[in-house]
């Protein structure tokens, strides 16, 4: 069973990770430790494993050496394990992966009700909750093709939250969308940091990394190459390849 | 200085006949020679099927032979056998009753306020068992009909309905197994749909009706009916199921990871993100595969069965009508038209519906 005291074991532990796809070794033996409660920004150029590395962490990807403890739960092959850990752990997507078939207010509703079981009046008090604290209580009838990019990714992270997750996931939230919506997407994270939520974010928003993370990782190559808090990773970062990034990510 | 864009103002609807038709003198000359064909040939079919018609039995085969026009008097006289085929005249009743039970079961069935699995178990549930209860009788006071008595429009709407019923959570069942990421279970399948789909219909029906009482014993055999049914609803299930693979490859694979990460298990995953937008994608395809169903049942004729059409033979077979087969063949193929445009015109209508949330 998972444990909901805010004290003793991390929220996650992942030690010596190794990730293979075919002869590609996309993760080389990570190593990280996310207490509850702490945001953790994750950057790093195209292709150095990001994505992979918090994939693994609700098993969509399923990794092929180490060890990997979510909330005091081991992923393994499991698949009650599995199901356990998947429904403490929200995620959001690059491309936000609404329903389409479903209105807003559904999309939210019924992994709720279908996985936790609840009753549908408890599910969609829930839901316009989550909802109104994204900012978007007015659209719960409509179909995510009805909305702006910005407006679907702010329901994505309410479906999310309508789990009443213990982490959430954030794998390159704003990447796709326009540059003028990039900010009530991040605004909503921001909120939601504030408000003590454990969050890994794989993003290249330096700003929101600035002001939301405990710490910062830098992935190259399938490893973590440093990790330090935002104020020394800015402006005293020891390695050569995370100034070179920052400085392209950064210089214009 | 401010500007106003208006539009051209849309042209009337004689301007748009004259562009459309009468643009230049060759086109006006083209248009004109097609519209007089059309004129003749409209005027031809309705002096044959209405002005010259004859309509009444009172003159008999002869009267109605010696008339201009059609002699719709055959299906006046003979309309029980088409509808009816051999099912004893006094219980006729009973089998255009059955036809009712599974017209209103499938017209239920179409209405998405029937579309929980309670619901819809429950229609199909009472209309299949009333149709067999009515048709087969043996009960309540009915008298027992056999299966070998069973014929015509009640045949085929039968065979059609229980083909579908069973075929196509078959058919659901064959796409999911060949999307399996075990190779032995999707190539077993692959292997199972591509060799039923080289196999001509007639094939099948006919070794399903002669050849497997043979290989079974006589506990499993069933009625021929049954198995016959049996046949065709595999061979509907394997063109089905690549129907619906198909419309599941169109379904994204963020879908599946987004329900996966909300915790869904397999099977939610499956019956609530992957099959409604699956079937969406699928659904004209799926009509068609209705469609062509619909038709093929008139191939059970050659394992014995009088279906509708081949009532119809048996309408005009006999000397008197002999001469009166063009009448029998366009009454029925106007009934196959009703279903068959219904079926197309409810496609249409569930693919309007579920545009609304198209992306």
């Amino acid at each position: 069973m998972i444990s909901t005291n805010s004290t003793g074991e991390p929220a996650l532990r992942i030690e010596n990770l190794d990730k293979y796809y075919g002869t590609f070794h996309a993760l080389r033996g990570i190593n990280l430790s996310v207490k509850r409660g702490e945001k953790i920004v994750v950057c790093g150029p195209s292709g150095s494993g990001k994505s992979t590395m918090i994939r693994c962490i609700n098993r969509l990807e399923q990794h092929n050496g180490g060890r990997i403890e979510v909330l005091g739960t081991e992923l393994n092959d499991d698949v009650g394990n599995i199901d356990e850990i998947r429904r403490e752990v929200g995620m959001v997507f690059q491309h936000f992966n609404l329903f389409p078939h479903m209105t807003v207010l559904e999309n939210c509703m019924i992994s709720p009700m279908i996985v936790r079981k609840q009753p549908r009046a408890q599910a969609e008090a829930t839901a316009r909750l989550y909802l109104e604290k994204v900012r978007i209580p007015e659209q719960a009838m409509k179909y995510p093709s009805q909305l702006s990019g910005g407006q679907q990714q702010r329901v994505a992270i309410a479906r999310a939250l309508c789990m009443q997750p213990q982490i959430m996931l954030f794998d390159e939230p704003t990447s796709a969308l326009d540059p003028e919506m990039v900010s009530e997407v991040l605004d909503v994270m921001v909120t939601l940091a504030s408000e003590g939520m454990t969050m890994i974010c794989v993003t290249h928003e330096m700003g929101f990394a600035r002001r939301v993370a405990d710490r910062m990782i830098f992935m190259d190559g399938g490893d973590i190459v440093e990790e330090a808090s935002p104020d020394e990773f800015f402006t005293s970062s020891r390695n050569e390849r995370t100034r070179q990034f920052l400085s392209q990510v950064l210089g214009h | 200085m401010e500007m106003v864009v208006v539009a051209p103002p849309a042209p009337g609807r004689l301007e748009d006949l004259r562009r459309r038709f009468f643009a230049t003198p060759l086109q006006a000359v083209l248009s004109l020679a097609c519209l007089a064909i059309m004129v003749f040939l409209v005027w031809k079919l309705l002096n044959w099927a209405v002005f010259s018609a004859v309509f009444t039995t009172s003159g008999g085969p002869e009267a109605c032979q010696a008339a201009a026009g059609a002699c719709w008097s055959v299906i006046a006289a003979r309309w029980r056998i088409i509808f009816f085929g051999l099912y004893p005249y006094e219980e006729q009743w009973r089998s255009a009753l059955a036809c009712v039970a599974v017209v209103v079961m499938t017209v239920l069935s179409c209405i998405p306020a029937f579309w929980t699995g309670r619901r819809i178990a429950l229609v199909w549930g009472a209309g299949t068992s009333l149709f067999y209860v009515l048709m087969k009788g043996g009960v309540l006071g009915l008298a027992h009909v056999g299966e070998e008595a069973w014929g015509g429009l009640a045949l085929t709407l039968f065979i059609f309905v229980t083909t579908c019923l069973i075929g196509f959570p078959l058919a659901i069942c064959l796409a999911l197994l060949r999307r399996s990421e075990l190779p032995w279970i999707s190539r077993t399948t692959g292997l199972i749909i591509d060799g039923v789909r080289s196999l001509p219909l007639i094939s099948i029906l006919f070794t399903f009706a002669v050849v497997l009482p043979f290989a079974l014993p006589q506990w499993l055999q069933g009625d021929k009916l049954y198995r016959v049914i049996l046949g065709s609803a595999l061979f509907f299930s394997a063109y089905q199921a690549e129907i619906v693979r198909g419309g599941m490859q169109g379904v994204a694979t963020g879908q599946e990871e987004a329900a996966m990460a909300l915790g869904m298990r397999y099977w939610q995953r499956v019956s609530r993100i992957l099959l409604p937008q699956a079937m969406r994608n699928a659904m004209p395809a799926t009509i068609n595969q209705f469609v062509i169903s619909f038709k093929e049942t008139s191939l059970v004729v050659i394992v014995g069965f009088f279906e509708i059409l081949a009532s119809g033979n048996a309408a005009y077979g006999t000397g008197e009508w002999r001469f009166a087969y063009v009448e029998v063949y366009a009454f029925i193929a106007f009934i196959y038209f009703i279903f068959v445009f219904s079926l197309s015109r409810y496609g249409a209508f569930l693919e309007r519906r579920m545009s609304v949330s198209e992306r």
